[in-house]
Formats: structure tokens, C-alpha cells, sequence
């Protein structure tokens, strides 16, 4: 009996990763700001909202075995905007059969925050900013290749003298920026 | 006539009082009843009906030939597939990043320990972007078995790699009897092992269920390499001529890729061999330059 139970939890996770082969993302993510546009010369806080699929994980920003692949955001710098720094949530430490030590992870949702220069003189427009969200996915028993998720993020730079509305609100307390 | 008194340490019947079954609770009941049904369904087709259906096609169609590859090893030494003909082969592809993998190598040792004199052999093909991290692995854990490192056409040729680790054991007659996705214990690879050793080259060897971590098809599904190794990877240009060969790549020149990658769909298939939604998307554009440039027209 145990071992049909193995079998069928088995063939269910077999299932589940032929569902990542069909192409469908084990990852999401899209890049959103804090504010409905920007000021040229002003800081700008970016978030980048991933989405891990059930029953997977994906590897901390600092991985706890030296071997794991880290996930990592990276924003393209452009004329016009710079990248201030990149803030990373506290994994979750979790038991894999796989390892001896608990492993800190990623999974469900999770929110990286990044801080952006924009130039002194940056003409008001819309940019766009282009980045990537690196991961390593496994489940307790396979992994999946090293992949990104491509983030588009489009900035609209305004005059100073028109305020900025905040948007996302709830994404950007999760983040700690300080 | 005594009176009998009854006999207080004398055990007593006891009637069980009657309980009366819910409408939640048959409900509950017939739901069991009905999943163990099903998987009991499924087990009775799986390990009894469906291998014994299989026992009686003579085809080889569920055990292809393995693609043979020539490689070098992190050692530096030829490391050929062909060179193994005879001998039951452990295929395992694999990658020093990937936890399950390297949770699998310590059994792989001691399997080659124990079965290498007997015509058995691993071999590791890790999918590691460098050999460095993969040369570290192989000397801390003193492993003793040929690893070369891969690359995409490899697992391609392999049907892909879906996860790791992804194993194949392979038999004396350079047929794939198995293939596991996920880590697999041991002592499964060791019973295949086993069975395959038992088998002459020219034996039919009895057909193995797939077990571990695997698909819930048996066949094992190799990859087409008239795709593998086309000039537009992924897509079957065989049936074309050179002249549709060319209009076909310049076609795909012109179309971006959707995936994010912002290439061409030619250059996004060249560069990206797991994309799927660019070989979707090449795929459709053959099929509508086909109908408008058929096969043979563009050479008459």
C-alpha cells in the first residue's frame, strides 16, 4: 500500500513536470513602480512581484549550500535611469529530502525590490527599463534548468510640478528598503 | 436444584450498540471506495495489463536504440557510447546544482563497484554551463565512472530534459529499457541492472514498467534528430528544398520572436534551443509557407 502511494504521489510529481516541459512558466514575474510616474532627478522604487508555482521553490538571493543557483534580479541601466540597489526578501528555511541542512527558499509569492536614479535632466516621455529574473526551480525530487523571466518596465517622467500618485501599495510593504 | 448465580468475573457478552449509518457517512464511504477503485484500476493496467500486452508485441517501438554521442571526459579521455555495446549502461544526465542529482551519485558509485566486472557501466553526462564546479564534484566524492559534460543537442537526441536528474538504462542490445526522471532509489536502478545483465544481447529482455519519478506513458521517447539537427533546430526541414530551405530561413529572419528574447524567430531558435514558443511559432510559419511555396514547386 505505501509503495502505491508512492508510486502515485510520484507519477502525480512526473505529471507536474511535464506540465513545466509543455512550456507553461514554473516562474512569473512583472516589474511594477510605486508611484504612477517619475521626476527626473528623483529616486524611484521598483518592484519585481514573482510568482512560483505550487510545489516548487526556487534558491534564496544567498543560497545556504554553496552549489544552489541564487536567484537574481537584474535591471539594465540606461541613459536616462541608473540602479541604486536591489533588496532581496529573507528566504524561507525548508527540509528537502534531497539535503541534510534546511534549505532557504523561495516559494509562492515573492516581492525584490529595487531603487532607481533617474538622471537630472531626463525630458519628460515614456522609457522603458528591461531587466530579468534569474532562477533555478526544483521540487522535492527534480530540478529544472537555470531560466529568466525577460521584465519590461515602462516609466512615464513627468514635469515636477505634477505630483505623483501612489500605486501598489501593497506590494511595496513588503519590501524593506532600508 | 442450585439456583446459578451468575459469575461476576465470567467475561459478558456485550451487544455493540447499534449505530445507524449517516447519509455523510455512506457518501463519505462510496467516495473511497470509488478512488481505490480507480487506482486500483490504474495499478491493475499499469504492472499487469498493459506490460503483459506489451510482452506480446515483439516490436521494439517502446525500447529505441539509444543515440550513441562522442564525447571527452572531464579527464580528458573519448568517452563514445558505441564503445559500450555489449555491456548495460546507466546514462545520467545530471548537473552539480541540481540537490536530487547529486543525492544519486553515492548509489551510482557503489552500483559501479559492485556491477562493473559483471558488463555493467555508468556514465554521467552533466549539463553544467563549465567543468569546473563538475571536476570539484568528481574528485570530492572520488567517483568512478566516465562524466563529460553535455550540452542541449545531447538532451534533445534524449527527448529532452524535462528535469534532472534524467536517467536511462540502457541494455546489452544499445536499447533505452528505462528512463527515470527525478531521483530514483537505488535499489530500482540495481534490480534493472540485474535483469539486463541476465539478458543475452539477442534476448528479448523483458520489458521493464518504468518506475520512479517518470512519465505515465512506458514507451520511452527518444528525440526525432531530423529536428535535432536542423539548420532551423527544432523544425524538420528534411521534405524541403534547398531553394524552400533558404526562403523558409529568410521568412523566419523577418518575424520577431515573441518570447521576451527580442531576437529574430531564426536567431531565437538558434540561440534557444528550449524556447517553445519560438518552435511553435516557427512550426506555424513552415506550415503557412508550405501551403503557399508546397514542397517541389519552388524547384520546377
Amino acid at each position: 500500500m505505501r509503495k502505491i502511494l508512492q508510486g502515485l504521489v510520484l507519477t502525480l510529481m512526473a505529471a507536474h513536470l511535464g506540465w513545466a516541459q509543455k512550456g507553461i512558466p514554473v516562474v512569473e514575474a512583472h516589474a511594477v513602480m510605486a508611484t504612477d510616474a517619475a521626476h527626473a532627478d528623483s529616486t524611484l522604487k521598483v518592484a519585481v512581484v514573482a510568482q512560483v508555482a505550487a510545489g516548487y521553490h526556487i534558491n534564496d538571493h544567498k543560497p545556504t549550500l554553496d552549489y544552489l543557483i541564487p536567484t537574481g534580479v537584474k535591471l539594465e541601466p540606461s541613459d536616462q535611469f541608473s540602479v541604486i540597489k536591489v533588496v532581496y526578501p529573507k528566504g524561507t528555511p525548508k527540509k528537502f529530502t534531497f539535503s541534510d541542512v534546511p534549505l532557504s527558499v523561495y516559494e509562492g509569492s515573492m516581492v525584490v525590490g529595487a531603487l532607481l536614479q533617474a538622471g537630472k535632466s531626463v525630458p519628460a516621455g515614456t522609457y522603458t527599463v528591461k531587466g530579468k529574473f534569474a532562477y533555478q526551480a526544483c521540487n522535492d525530487h527534480a530540478c529544472l534548468a537555470p531560466t529568466s523571466v525577460p521584465l519590461t518596465l515602462m516609466i512615464k517622467v513627468v514635469p515636477k510640478n505634477v505630483p505623483l500618485k501612489p500605486v501598489e501599495s501593497n506590494v511595496f510593504q513588503r519590501i524593506k528598503f532600508e | 436444584m442450585e439456583e446459578q448465580t451468575p459469575n461476576e468475573n465470567a467475561p459478558q457478552e456485550t451487544k455493540a450498540p447499534e449505530t445507524k449509518a449517516t447519509p455523510g457517512s455512506k457518501l463519505l464511504a462510496g467516495a473511497l471506495l470509488a478512488v481505490a477503485l480507480v487506482v486500483g484500476l490504474y495499478y491493475v493496467n499499469r504492472y499487469w495489463i498493459a506490460p503483459a500486452v506489451k510482452a506480446q508485441n515483439k516490436g521494439d517501438e517502446s525500447h529505441p536504440l539509444a543515440p550513441t554521442f562522442s564525447l571527452t571526459d572531464i579527464t580528458g579521455k573519448p568517452l563514445n557510447l558505441s564503445d559500450y555495446k555489449g555491456k548495460v549502461v546507466i546514462l545520467d544526465f545530471w548537473a552539480t546544482w541540481c540537490g536530487p542529482c547529486r543525492i544519486e551519485i553515492p548509489g551510482f558509485i557503489e552500483l559501479q563497484k559492485r556491477y562493473a566486472s559483471q558488463g555493467f557501466t555508468m556514465i554521467g553526462i552533466s549539463l553544467d554551463e563549465s567543468p569546473e564546479p563538475v571536476v570539484a564534484f568528481y574528485k570530492e566524492l572520488q567517483m568512478n565512472y566516465p562524466v563529460a559534460i553535455g550540452n542541449d543537442r545531447l538532451g534533445e537526441l534524449y527527448g529532452g530534459m524535462p528535469g534532472l536528474p534524467t536517467t536511462f538504462v540502457i541494455g546489452r542490445d544499445g536499447r533505452v529499457y528505462a528512463k527515470h526522471i527525478g531521483a530514483t532509489d537505488p535499489h530500482v536502478f540495481e534490480e534493472e541492472i540485474r535483469e539486463l545483465l541476465a539478458a543475452s544481447p539477442e534476448a528479448e529482455t523483458k520489458t521493464f514498467h518504468q518506475a520512479g519519478m517518470v512519465f505515465a506513458d512506458d514507451k520511452v521517447e527518444l528525440g526525432n534528430p531530423a529536428e535535432i539537427d536542423s539548420e532551423v533546430p527544432g523544425i524538420d526541414l528534411t521534405k524541403l528544398t534547398a531553394e524552400q530551405k533558404e526562403g523558409y530561413k529568410k521568412l523566419l529572419q523577418t518575424k520577431v520572436c515573441t518570447c521576451g528574447c527580442n531576437y529574430t524567430l531564426l536567431k531565437c531558435r538558434q540561440v534557444d534551443r528550449r524556447c517553445t514558443l519560438s518552435r511553435k511559432l516557427a512550426q506555424e510559419q513552415l506550415d503557412a509557407f508550405l501551403k503557399t511555396k508546397p514542397a517541389g514547386a519552388a524547384s520546377k
